[in-house]
């Protein structure tokens, strides 16, 4: 059975690039624009993974992680932070949220996949 | 810190880097490899890599990268060095100079070269591996060494793995590790795409009776042998993202043990234990990290690092030990070494200017105190003047650089030179640490360059010739500097086929340098080969011959007031002599005076001051202990008006191997001279070298005696040869 990883973002490239990385790996990828659409797409369905800007308009990266934990079908599910936010208390407070990954961009496509496979089990 | 002395600091020291890339590149090609200088080449390389990455250097960075790669193939013996891989990474350091030369120039946006890059990543390429293919994990890996869930199997110890030859793992994941997203068995997945678990052992020392169990609450612990040949840096980024909250200890295998001992052994430049251990790769930066931490807030009773860390079990004691020891030796040795600054040119120039007013004020100090006849005062006088000359000797010598700077670039040229002119030529470097003034340096680079080539291409024979000469099939062309006589000497030898004479005097006739009619001696027909437009090689090579190059090293060399001469002996070799003073700052003179007139003379060249008088002395030539010695009259010389003088005294100097008197009213003695130079009006008098200026503020001039020398002994041979030729008329006279 093929992995699914929705990803996060406002920016349609990012999504695109993160997109061809992962399909590349032979993941399936769901997209969503930001935080509200995002929760949208978590109608039960199985994700083995998010991976989420934290920047965006509507509902930002963490909020939305705060409310997927709220969830039953998504509380375990992993969770990347693909950003350019390196600021330590954005950092704790993501971290406060339940997320371990935190990925800055601009990413180097190994390395996404490196800590994606970290997470994901085949 | 200004970006542009960032980046003029980063151009140095990566040329001083790539230097010593190549140094140690052809120390192997001649003494064969060594771990030092792999190490050496493999540091430089990384170093330039991160100090461009700093900066953003894209264009370095990838390429200094891929050679990094490779050296580190070549360092951990995966790749053999051979000769053409010792070209291709000269080559590549040559291209890293070009990269570094583009910063400099502010063009680093564009490719110097993009052709020979394509060629270079090519080379390189064919010694990396290709991309590792994604490890497929296999299910049975995982399978075979399913954990095992029954409760109360033996607790391996810690320590267990350090006996075997496999890593050893204890893994406690925080209770929280589930509901951060995060499944303990992915991790233990991943692991395999680095190596084989050959164990696991589940600890379920913390899991409660079910009825308190807590279906969200990661409760188990793993001990784990893993084989595997990854570092320790890479196994631990497994558990990058669970770090934070668990405990993660990686005890190495056996023979890491053994090979960090190594390692540590070897270690060029130790730091603090931390450092070594990292960089040994016994401890992780992220575990080094922690244990300080730790250490930081233990704020009673701290342990040092090393008993803490083999308590904890991170590091093996013998590791430490190692460790330590190894940070003794370098503490030891590096009582004994030198330590350096960084300082600007420009700094030590205005240095050395202040010393110089510095020295014309205390001269005047102490004119002023012999005038007042107070003891006390020319006593204190004098012991200033004494400091001040000691200071002046102090400021001198920061200026002063070996000339080795100079000389390490031969090795390159002669290589490559030898190979395109198909000779074998060895180079043999003596005196490199003879010293000599920093902005000399940078002059002498071009001429000795040329000196070389033209002894590679034509003095030096091919192997055949050499053979039918009967010499040895490889030619040796020698650098060597020493001090001589407040000079500096620096000699480029060759042993090949010298100078033909007969050659050099009828191209000299042909060019209408000389008539045929002049006798001249060796030297002197040597010497026409520094006159403008003279070339013999009858055929012009890319490399010499075409007729530029030994008026200019003359006149180079002149403008450093140096002196430049060749010795040759046909079939034996050539000796190409330059001298130059030690300095061009501030000298110690020696004032003598004719009529009202001083004159400096620079003390290193001055031997001996007799009464004229006592001896006997006619035609300008002086009978002293029964050798004849010719002399000038200062006074003649100059045109200065004749005084009823009577007595004259006679001033022996020396330059080179030659001897000449110069004869003055009176001796001064000595004196601190800081040599000012002459403007352009000055430029066509050859017997003046500058001028100074006395205590009381009177100008004096310095007597450029390596020309004086010259002309008087001209003087004595041209007219021991018949020929009438006026001295005073060959020099300008100068109105004082």
């Amino acid at each position: 059975m093929g992995k699914t990883i929705l990803i996060v973002d406002d920016s349609f490239s990012m999504r695109q690039t993160v997109g061809i990385a992962l399909k590349g790996a032979g993941y399936d990828v769901v997209e969503a624009a930001d935080g509200k659409d995002a929760l949208t797409k978590l109608d039960g369905r199985k994700y083995n993974l998010i991976i989420s800007d934290v920047n965006m308009p509507n509902m930002d990266g963490i909020s939305f992680v705060k409310a997927a934990k709220l969830l039953p079908n998504y509380k375990f599910t992993p969770i990347i932070m693909l950003t350019t936010e390196g600021d330590e208390t954005k950092k704790q407070e993501g971290k406060a949220a339940g997320v371990r990954a935190w990925v800055l961009k601009p990413f180097q496509p190994p390395v996404l996949l490196d800590a994606v496979s970290k997470l994901v089990m085949p | 810190m200004d970006m542009d002395m960032a980046r003029d600091a980063l151009v140095q020291e990566s040329r001083e880097l790539l230097a010593a890339m190549e140094n140690a590149l052809l120390e192997i090609e001649t003494d064969g490899v060594s771990s030092e200088a792999i190490n050496a080449i493999f540091r430089a390389a990384h170093t330039i890599k991160g100090s461009a990455g700093l900066f953003a250097f894209d264009r370095i960075v990838s390429f200094t990268h891929i050679v990094e790669s490779v050296l580190d193939r070549v360092r951990t013996g995966k790749v053999q060095i051979d000769d053409a891989m010792l070209s291709l990474l000269l080559n590549c350091g040559d291209y890293i100079g070009a990269l570094v030369d583009a910063i400099q120039n502010r063009t680093e946006d564009t490719e110097p070269d993009a052709d020979r890059r394509a060629v270079l990543e090519k080379l390189l390429g064919a010694h990396l591996e290709p991309a590792p293919a994604v490890a497929e994990p296999t299910a049975s890996s995982l399978a075979t060494t399913a954990p095992d869930h029954g409760p109360g199997t033996e607790h391996i110890e810690g320590s267990g793995g350090v006996d075997s030859d496999n890593w050893h793992l204890s893994l406690r994941f925080s209770p929280d590790v589930l509901r951060n997203g995060l499944d303990p068995l992915s991790f233990l997945h991943y692991l395999t795409s680095l190596g084989r678990i050959v164990y696991l052992h589940t600890v379920v020392d913390t899991l409660p009776a079910l009825s308190q169990m807590d279906a969200e609450t990661g409760y188990l612990g793993f001990e784990i042998d893993f084989e595997s040949d990854a570092d320790r840096a890479k196994i631990e980024s497994v558990f990058d993202f669970v770090r934070e909250d668990s405990q993660i200890r990686i005890l190495p295998p056996h023979s890491k043990i053994d090979e960090y001992i190594a390692l540590i052994a070897l270690m060029p430049e130790p730091g603090r234990l931390g450092d070594i251990l990292v960089r040994g790769g016994a401890l992780t930066e992220v575990e080094l990290a922690q244990a300080l931490d730790q250490q930081h807030d233990q704020q009673i009773g701290q342990k040092p690092l090393g008993a803490m860390l083999v308590e904890q079990q991170v590091v093996p004691e013998a590791v430490v030990s190692a460790a330590l020891n190894r940070q003794k030796q370098s503490e030891d040795k590096k009582a004994h070494e030198q330590k350096f600054i960084k300082v600007e040119v420009s700094k030590l120039d205005q240095l050395i200017d202040l010393v110089g007013e510095l020295v014309i004020a205390g001269a005047g100090a102490n004119l002023i105190a012999n005038r007042k006849k107070d003891a006390q005062f020319e006593e204190a006088a004098q012991s200033i003047s004494v400091l001040v000359e000691h200071i002046r000797d102090a400021a001198l010598t920061l200026r002063m650089v070996p000339i080795g700077e100079v000389f390490q670039r031969f090795p390159r040229v002669v290589r490559d030179i030898s190979r395109e002119l198909g000779k074998e030529i060895e180079l043999i470097v003596t005196g490199a640490e003879t010293e000599l003034d920093k902005s000399m340096v940078e002059k002498l680079a071009d001429p000795l360059m040329h000196i070389v080539r033209n002894s590679m291409d034509h003095g030096i024979e091919g192997t055949e010739a050499r053979v039918l000469a009967g010499k040895s099939p490889t030619g040796m062309l020698r650098l060597n500097a020493y001090h001589e006589s407040g000079s500096i000497v620096i000699e480029v030898s060759d042993d090949g086929r010298g100078l033909n004479r007969e050659r050099i005097l009828a191209k000299a006739i042909e060019r209408g340098l000389v008539t045929p009619e002049q006798i001249l001696s060796d030297n002197d027909i040597f010497r026409l080969i520094f006159e403008a437009g003279f070339s013999t090689a009858e055929q012009v090579t890319n490399l010499s011959g075409r007729g530029v190059g030994m008026d200019v090293v003359k006149k180079n060399i002149e403008s450093l007031r140096g002196e430049v001469e060749i010795l040759s002996k046909e079939g034996q070799g050539t000796t190409t002599r330059i001298r130059l003073p030690l300095t061009l700052a501030i000298i110690d003179g020696f004032q003598v005076m004719v009529n009202d007139e001083v004159f400096v003379i620079p003390l290193d060249l001055v031997i001996e001051c007799v009464d004229l008088a006592g001896h006997d002395a006619r035609h300008n030539i002086v009978k002293l202990r029964g050798e004849p010695l010719p002399f000038v009259r200062l006074r003649e010389l100059f045109e200065l008006p004749s005084l009823e003088q009577s007595r004259e005294s006679l001033v022996v100097v020396q330059f080179g191997q030659q001897r000449a008197g110069l004869v003055v009213d009176r001796l001064l003695g000595e004196f601190q001279a800081v040599i000012k130079p002459l403007g352009s009006l000055f430029s066509g008098i050859r017997s003046i070298s500058g001028s100074t200026i006395l205590g009381d503020g009177r100008v004096a001039l310095i007597l450029d005696v390596p020309h004086l020398v010259q002309q008087t002994t001209q003087q004595q041979s041209l007219a021991q040869s018949g020929k009438s030729a006026g001295f005073l008329a060959h020099n300008k006279t100068v109105d004082l």
